[in-house]
């Protein structure tokens, strides 16, 4: 096992919560499959909102991975229907959009067209990388090239959304 | 390019409301005076929308292959084992 100080703290939370949560979804019939799934939704969650600075914790981060868990996988029960909940029962819903079938062909398409600039665009726009860290990651030449060629970026994908569109009507 | 890079960098201001009242007005206000520009808004809009659904197949990607490291560890392997029998 791996235990060392610079582990991932996302993986010692797996290795600690996991077993925990696909217990629980065993003894209401669920199966491996399922308990991944939402234990994966669940963690994107929690990191999310640890990379926001919208965690806030009163209990321990175990604690509230399992609880965003359960409420997944009640959602999740209730839609497939799998497991029967007691009736006027509403599960709360976790913050996690699905993508839709549309949405996700036009993301489709554009990884098609150029998976770098999405690349870039995620490490900026959704993981947060500020712009020193993305002109080193990507091999820029300091923060203003950065910022430009993430502009340029975003134009790109932008155009290539209004073309899709415009086909698509 | 310099005027089209210039209207990216405004509209994400915008859209991610980094800009003070009266310049967000202005935004607006132009949305309502050209629908290129305010088709061009809506474009970005989804753009950021997809940019959060590519971060996250990342992510679920990312946990998949945790899962699968730790499947790798007997000692997690034989408890999900043992769940699931």
């Amino acid at each position: 096992m791996m235990t060392s100080q610079t582990e991932d703290p996302i993986v010692r939370l797996y290795r600690e919560s996991f077993p925990d949560f696909a217990r629980l979804v065993r003894k209401r019939g669920g199966n491996l499959e399922q308990a991944k799934d939402c234990f994966h939704d669940a963690l994107l969650i929690f990191m999310e909102k640890e990379r926001t600075g919208k965690l806030q914790l009163n209990v321990s981060a175990r604690a509230y991975l399992l609880g965003i868990a359960r409420i997944c996988w009640l959602r999740k029960a209730k839609r497939e229907s799998f497991l029967p909940l007691a009736e006027g029962y509403e599960p709360a819903a976790p913050e996690d959009a699905d993508e839709e079938g549309p949405e996700r062909q036009l993301l489709d398409a554009l990884i098609a067209s150029g998976r770098k600039c999405l690349d870039l665009l995620q490490a900026f726009y959704y993981q947060g990388f500020s712009l020193d860290e993305l002109a080193s990651r990507f091999g820029f030449n300091g923060k203003r090239s950065a910022a430009v060629q993430k502009h340029k970026c975003l134009g790109k994908v932008r155009e290539e959304i209004k073309t899709r569109h415009s086909y698509a009507h | 390019m310099r005027i089209e890079l210039q209207e990216t960098a405004l509209i994400d201001r915008y859209l991610l409301r980094q800009l003070d009242e009266a310049a967000m007005r202005e935004v607006e206000a132009c949305m309502l005076a050209s629908n290129a520009f305010a088709e061009t808004v809506e474009a970005q809009r989804l753009a950021h929308r997809l940019i959060r659904f590519y971060g996250r197949r990342q992510e679920r990607h990312r946990l998949g292959e945790i899962y699968r490291i730790l499947h790798g560890e007997p000692g997690f392997a034989r408890q999900i084992a043992n769940i699931f029998a």
